[in-house]
This record gives C-alpha cells, sequence and structure tokens, in this order.
C-alpha cells in the first residue's frame, strides 16, 4: 500500500486541482512538440513535480511511468568516486545533485553529457530529445551552476533540462536568462481542502470541513504536508471528529523546545546546551533556512514589537550570512547569541521598571 | 654515523649499499689508464692529484664528524628521559636473549634521540646493528637501450632483512644481532600491503630482533609511522611501540653542559668555551632538538666570530616561553634555531586563554598578538576557526560577550566562504582569532579539554527506513525528514500493528 500523496497524485494535466488556467497553458506548450529549458519554481508542496510528470506524459506517453532506479558513478578530478542515486525512463531521468554535496558540478555534466549523447532509438514517432530534471537547483554551488550554463547551450538538440527550485533568488541570472521560468504558487487553504475532501471521497471517508480547514492551516500551505497529516490524523482516529488532534512534525516540537531553552536563560552555559540541540537538528537534516524561520517564529512570540523587528532584521542579517558561508551552525549560533543578549537587556529593563 | 661503525668490521655487505668507494674509483682508475697510454707526460701530475684528493678526504672525514665527539657514550649521557631508556632497555635485554622475530617500533620527533638510544644500549649489550639504507635504483638502459630486469623493491627489502638476521659475521664472533629499518622504501608508502607481506615472512624466516624507527611530525599527513604501522599491523605481528617525547629543556640542558665540558676538555682549539648564556639561548631555540641544538651549539662556539657579534645577535625574547623555565626573559639567536611551531590545540589555546602583559610603558599587551598566530595557521584557516568555534563557548561568562564573538565568527565563515580571494582567508582568520580575543572581558578559568570540530555529516533517513514510500520515486532528502519522516511513522505504526 502506498501513501495517499502517491497514490491520488494526478497524472493528467487536465485533472490537476489547482492552478489550472496554468495547466493549459503547459499543454499548449508541449503540443507545440518542443519546449525550451524549463525552470519550474515554487514553495515546497506546491505541486511542481506532479505538474513536470503530467507535462512528461503529455509528451511522451505512458512510457514515462515505467521507473527504474539506477545508482550511477561519477569520478571527480581528484580521483574520487561519488554515487548518486537516479530515477530514470526510457524518455527522462531525474537526479538530486545537492546528494553529493561539493562535487555536484561533476554529475551535472557528466550526467548531461551521458544523456545528450545517446540520441533516441526511434526518433520516428517519439521526440528527438530526452528529458533531465535536476532538483534542487537553487542549492547547488556556483560551480555547478556555471557548469550548467555551458552544458544547457551546448546539448540543447539532443536534451532538455527541467530545473526545479524553491526560489530563484539563488539561481545565477545566466541559468534565469536561458530557461522558461515557471512559477508553481503554494495552493491556497481552501484549495488545499477542497483537495483533502476530495482525496478523502476517493479512500470513501467522510472529512469534516471544519478538520479540513484545520489542516490545511496547520500545513502551512504545503500540500504535501497536509495530505500526510490527513492520513496521519485517520489512521490516529476515524472517524474524524472536527477537533481532533492533528500530529506536527517532530522538528517543529524539536525547534519550540530549543526556542523555550532560549527563552528560560540568557547565559553562555545555556547557549552551550542550546548549540548540541542546533547540532542535532542539523544531523538530522533539518534544512538551516527552516530551523531559522522556526526559531524566529517562537522566539518573537515573546517580544514586544519594538524588539520584533529588531530581532527579524537580526534573523535576516544572520540567515543571509549562512547563504553565503558555509557553516550554517556558526550563524544559527550568533543569532541566538544574539537573540540571548538582547533579550535579557529586555527582560533586566522590565524588572527594573517593576521596581 | 653507524654504517661508519659498521664498515670497520663488516663481512656481510649490504648488496646495494652506496658503494661510492668501489666504483668511482675503478672508473677514475680506468680513465687513468687510457691517460697513461695517451700521454705519459701527465701520469706523474695524475699520480699527484690522487694523492692530494686523498689527503683532504682524509681531512673532512675528521671534520665530518666532529659531531660524533660530542655523541653520548654511555646510557648516562643520554638526552632522552630516563623513564624511556629504561624502557627502550628493557626491550633490548628481553630480546637480546632469544632467538624470535620480535619486533620494535621507536617513533618520535625529529632529533629527539630515537636513533642514538638504540644504539647506546646496543653497544652496552654487544649487540650489532644492520641497517637497511635503501638503495638508489635509476634504471640505466644497456647499451642496447634495454632497461635491466630489476628485482622489486620489496623483494630486495626482505632478502636483505633475512640475510642481516639470520647471518652471523665471522669476524667478530657475536651471535647477537640486531636490524634496524629507519629508511622505508617509498613503495611501502604506495603500498601498505606490501609491507605486511614483508614483516609475515620476516616473523616466520628470521631469527632476530628488528627495530623500526619513524619520525613523526604533526604536520606532515603522509607520515610513515601512522601510514604503515597501523593499529591492527601493530597487533598482527605483536610489535612494541615505544613513543618518544621531544627532550625536555632540562635534558638538553645537561645534554649541552656535558659537550661544553668535552669543549673545554679536548677542543680548545676549535671552540670557544660556550658560557651557560649561550647554552640557554641554544636550549630556547632548538624546540626540543638534540640533533639541532649541538649542532647551533657547534656554530655558535666557533672560533673565528667575536664575541661581541654573537651578543648582538641573541634576540632578547620578551616573554616566558614556557610556565616551568623560572627564568623570565628568553632569548634567541637570530640566525639560529627552528621556528617555534605550535600545534593546532595550543593555539586554540592562545586565542580562548590570551595572556596580557604591560609593556614598560604601562600600555597593555598581549604575549602572543593576534597577527602571530595568524601567521602559524594561515594555511589552515578553515580548519583553525571550526576549532574555536567549538571551543570558544565554555570561557565567557557574560551573554553580551558571547555575542560579539559569535557575530565575528559568523563573519569569519562568510570570509573563509570565499576561498578564491587568498586574502579573504587571512581576513577572516585575523577577524576570528582578534575578535574572540578581544570579546572575553570577564574571562571564565576554568580547566576546558579542547575538542575537535563537529563531524557535521547529516543523515538523511534511507527510503528503505520509511516503508510506506513508493520505490522508484526519488525523494529529496530534505523533504522526507520536513514532511514525511514524522508521518510515515505514524502511519506505518499504526497499521503495521
Amino acid at each position: 500500500m502506498s501513501l495517499w500523496v502517491d497514490k491520488h497524485r494526478p497524472r493528467d494535466l487536465m485533472k490537476l486541482d489547482y492552478h489550472k488556467d496554468q495547466a493549459v497553458r503547459l499543454k499548449s506548450l508541449v503540443q507545440q512538440s518542443d519546449f525550451p529549458h524549463l525552470l519550474v519554481y515554487g514553495p515546497s508542496g506546491a505541486g511542481k513535480k506532479t505538474r513536470i510528470m503530467c507535462l512528461l506524459r503529455e509528451l511522451y506517453g505512458s512510457g514515462v511511468e515505467r521507473l527504474r532506479q539506477e545508482t550511477m558513478t561519477f569520478t571527480t578530478p581528484s580521483n574520487k568516486k561519488v554515487e548518486i542515486m537516479t530515477v530514470s525512463s526510457n524518455y527522462h531521468i531525474e537526479v538530486n545533485p545537492t546528494d553529493v554535496g561539493i562535487h555536484d558540478r561533476v554529475v551535472i555534466m557528466d550526467l548531461v553529457k551521458n544523456v545528450a549523447q545517446t540520441h533516441q532509438i526511434d526518433s520516428s514517432g517519439q521526440r528527438e530529445f530526452k528529458v533531465v530534471i535536476l532538483n534542487e537547483v537553487d542549492d547547488l554551488t556556483k560551480d555547478a551552476q556555471h557548469a550548467l550554463r555551458r552544458t544547457m547551450e551546448k546539448y540543447v538538440a539532443t536534451c532538455r533540462l527541467i530545473l526545479i527550485a524553491n526560489s530563484i533568488s539563488r539561481v545565477i541570472p545566466a541559468i534565469r536568462s536561458r530557461c522558461l521560468t515557471i512559477r508553481v504558487p503554494a495552493p491556497t487553504e481552501s484549495e488545499i481542502a477542497s483537495v483533502l475532501q476530495l482525496v478523502c471521497k476517493k479512500e470513501s471517508l467522510n472529512l469534516p470541513s471544519d478538520l479540513a480547514t484545520r489542516l490545511a492551516k496547520a500545513a502551512d500551505r504545503n500540500l504535501r504536508r497536509a495530505l500526510l497529516m490527513c492520513e496521519a490524523c485517520k489512521v490516529q482516529q476515524y472517524p474524524f471528529t472536527s477537533d481532533q488532534k492533528i500530529p506536527e512534525p517532530d522538528w517543529q516540537q524539536f525547534i519550540r523546545d530549543t526556542a523555550s531553552m532560549i527563552l528560560s536563560e540568557q547565559t553562555a552555559k545555556k547557549l552551550g546546551e542550546v548549540r548540541q540541540k542546533l547540532y542535532e537538528l542539523i544531523i538530522h537534516g533539518v534544512p538551516p533556512d527552516m530551523i531559522f524561520a522556526g526559531l524566529l517564529k517562537e522566539l518573537v512570540r515573546n517580544c514586544d514589537m519594538a524588539m520584533k523587528c529588531q530581532v527579524a532584521s537580526h534573523a535576516a542579517n544572520y540567515e543571509h550570512r549562512m547563504r553565503l558561508g558555509n557553516k550554517p551552525i556558526f550563524h544559527l549560533e550568533a543569532f541566538v547569541a544574539k537573540f540571548m543578549a538582547i533579550y535579557k537587556k529586555f527582560v533586566e529593563e522590565s524588572m527594573g521598571d517593576v521596581f | 654515523m653507524t654504517s661508519n661503525v659498521k664498515k670497520e668490521k663488516k663481512w656481510f655487505k649490504p648488496m646495494f649499499d652506496f658503494d661510492d668507494e668501489e666504483k668511482p674509483s675503478k672508473k677514475i682508475k680506468t680513465d687513468k689508464q687510457i691517460q697513461k697510454k695517451q700521454e705519459s707526460n701527465e701520469i706523474v701530475e695524475n699520480e699527484v692529484s690522487e694523492t692530494n684528493t686523498g689527503g683532504k678526504e682524509f681531512i673532512i672525514k675528521d671534520h665530518k664528524h666532529w659531531m660524533k665527539t660530542f655523541e653520548p657514550v654511555n646510557v648516562e649521557d643520554l638526552a632522552v628521559h630516563n623513564k624511556k631508556v629504561q624502557e627502550v632497555e628493557d626491550w633490548v635485554k628481553t630480546v637480546s636473549n632469544n632467538n624470535n622475530s620480535d619486533m620494535l617500533l621507536m617513533t618520535g620527533p625529529v632529533g629527539c634521540g630515537k636513533t642514538i638510544t638504540l644504539q647506546v644500549l646496543a653497544k652496552k649489550y654487544g649487540i650489532r646493528i644492520t641497517e637497511w639504507i635503501t638503495p638508489l635504483d635509476i634504471d640505466i638502459p644497456s647499451e642496447n637501450g634495454e632497461y635491466e630486469f630489476k628485482q622489486r623493491q620489496s623483494v630486495r627489502f626482505l632478502d636483505f632483512l633475512l640475510n642481516a638476521a639470520n647471518f652471523t659475521s665471522l669476524l667478530d664472533g657475536n651471535s647477537k644481532k640486531l636490524v634496524l629499518v629507519e629508511d622505508f622504501p617509498n613503495t611501502f608508502m604506495r603500498t601498505p600491503s606490501e609491507f605486511t607481506e614483508v614483516l609475515l615472512q620476516y616473523q616466520q624466516r628470521a631469527k632476530s630482533p628488528i627495530v623500526f624507527i619513524c619520525s613523526e611530525s604533526h604536520t606532515d599527513n603522509k607520515n610513515s609511522a601512522s601510514n604503515i604501522f597501523t593499529p591492527s599491523l601493530k597487533e598482527q605481528f605483536n610489535i612494541h611501540h615505544i613513543s618518544f617525547n621531544s627532550v625536555a629543556p632540562t635534558n638538553l640542558r645537561a645534554a649541552l653542559k656535558r659537550v661544553a665540558t668535552i669543549i673545554s676538555k679536548k677542543h680548545t682549539a676549535v671552540y670557544n668555551t660556550p658560557t651557560a648564556d649561550v647554552i640557554e639561548c641554544v636550549v630556547n631555540s632548538s624546540a626540543g632538538d638534540v640533533r639541532s641544538a649541538v649542532l647551533n651549539l657547534h656554530f655558535a662556539c666557533l672560533k673565528g666570530g667575536s664575541k661581541q657579534n654573537m651578543d648582538t645577535s641573541i634576540v632578547h625574547g620578551k616573554e616566558s616561553k614556557s610556565k616551568t623555565t623560572r627564568k623570565k626573559k628568553t632569548s634567541k639567536f637570530m640566525s639560529l634555531g627552528k621556528d617555534e611551531s605550535v600545534s593546532i590545540l595550543h593555539g586554540v589555546g592562545r586565542v580562548l586563554n590570551p595572556k596580557v602583559i604591560e609593556t614598560d610603558s604601562g600600555s597593555k599587551k598581549f604575549t602572543h598578538t593576534p597577527e602571530d598566530i595568524v601567521e602559524q595557521f594561515i594555511s589552515q584557516p578553515v580548519s583553525f576557526v571550526n576549532f574555536l568555534e567549538e571551543n570558544y563557548l565554555p570561557h565567557f561568562s557574560n551573554i553580551d560577550h558571547v555575542d560579539k564573538a559569535a557575530s565575528a565568527l559568523s563573519d569569519s565563515d562568510l570570509m573563509l566562504a570565499e576561498w578564491r580571494e587568498k586574502m579573504c582567508q587571512e581576513y577572516g582568520l585575523y577577524n576570528a582569532v582578534a575578535s574572540l580575543m578581544l570579546a572575553n572581558k570577564a574571562p571564565v578559568s576554568a580547566w576546558n579539554p579542547v575538542r575537535g570540530p563537529k563531524n557535521m555529516k547529516i543523515q538523511y533517513p534511507t527510503v528503505r527506513e520509511l516503508r510506506l514510500l513508493e520505490e522508484n520515486y526519488l525523494y529529496k532528502g530534505k523533504i522526507l525528514v520536513s514532511d514525511y519522516q514524522t508521518y510515515c511513522k505514524i502511519i506505518s505504526n499504526k497499521t503495521g500493528t
């Protein structure tokens, strides 16, 4: 059995639940038999990948759904072997180049080269190009992005790239200008709620509309999360009640604990403990930007308006540095230290006012 | 030095020792014969020149080994710590009595007296040492342009070891012997497995103990000791490991005083007798390296230079270098001595516990300025800053100071990330070092062991762990963590049971 998210994923452009106008345009794009490189971007859980798979199906027929997994090996210039998992059909190949960290440049260059050098076997009935899907393009190193720019131009005759990113602000302008950028906005809460209703109907379950709205709210406009939450709710308690508990992701709880640690005591010793928590989050793969956002959200609850501004601006500053730097922990810790200093001063002053 | 001792009474000749005594002279002779045939006039001149060079060699030989006169003769003369000597002596004693292929590994920094300890002890117990010297194996094509077949390095090495270990000299009638390897054939650096093979053979076939000596330095990644002698190898062959530390200043001072007495007794013609001041300088500037200390002393005491010159070239350091020396003032020679090398842990200590001294004018100053520290670690800024980041927190008491420090570290990371610009590396390091030294106004004085930076390898859950995922679908690690993980657990738990 598979998860609802995977089971009820729409497979046809015309069957998408929202952004229907965009779907029609996408359909007409591929009907002209050729299309430029695409850069699809939008927040997590908005349906980027779903749309891309629909697009490919429109293009190549149901053959793209016969997927196989393969581990490919590449050799870096320093003679290190890196392995990367790929998923491919006869017509396309998909890969997360960021899985190999700083060696992403080699993977991109070799992979695109490999794909581009082999032509389709029977080009009569099919398109004469293959498609390479690259995930998380905004997290690629600058080096890899520049390499991508060259490869894009060189092999344009035999392969098309579909790049997926959360935000294009970290994609270099050279790539942005070479691609048709397609924005997939996050679904609104009412759209999520209606999708949830639809899925529950297919599962022949009865979902109270109150719960649907609550789920949509809790999921933070992330449809994938909403569906997972909904399924988890169903497993925990069915029939649904409109006020039942919605399980939240582990890491959110963890971040909340960390935030309350920060608020409880503002000392160097406490910061040491907070650092261990942050390490744990990072090592378990929670993206540092989500840690930043989560911490900020929890911390500003206890601040007055003037301080909120101050804290938010510092958070933005350190988050920006984290993007440019190498070690997220440095900047997370600097932010926490800054907050502790500000908050301590604030508490001392308000205490002074009391007496 | 060792080879010379051996050469006097050696029946067993290493197959590929540098035989620079025989072959070149032969060649010269043949050359001369040709010359003789050609021009009889020059014979006399040639012969004269030959004797001349011979004479010169003799002087040089005499001179070349001036260091020998200062070498320790007895166990008591060794600058090495008594306990260490005892450790080696115990091993030598137990081993000299049985004919097993026992193995010993001696490691330590350069010039800490590893080899000489072994030699002195071997002499004491009447053990003959045969040392392996890696031959030069340059392939010279024969006349028809083909390369001669050569044995593999490891095969020659093993042959030598077995010969040296199993056959005694007819000349000295002494059955106690020991094989010494200080110079490892470089084939073992490339393929350590070959070395294991050789050791295995040696263990089965040889009847003498063998000693390996490795110099080690903390900056060297291609450390032969750690590279070849892995812990598993040591265990497999039951290799006894004795590791030396660099010589303590007191021991070094004692050794140099002994040298001074030898000078004043025998060599007053060549040397000025060194004063206590000079010895102190040499001790300070040699960083625990006996060999370089003796060399420095030799240079410092040579006659010819006026004494005043020597004094001016002594740099008076402002700080005391180690806590154990009572003298506040330490001085170094300008032109002598090694550069002080500071380990990364040491450097971290200097940054996090900065010592401030007052200068004569009343202003305060760091004993180790940020510039000095930056200079030491400029080749590895990132790892040094990582060390600082890992360790700075326990030294701080006030959160405002921590804020400053953490902010500076964040800046540094930003600068260090720009690896294309060399200046950024230096600035990043400088920023981190200087601001950590300055930020802490209220340091905590407690013993804080230095920890290494944490390994931040992110471990995403695997698809196999989360059973419900679709098999042929490419999931992103981030998404797995942020969305799937929690709910997959909930869903699979309930449906599974």
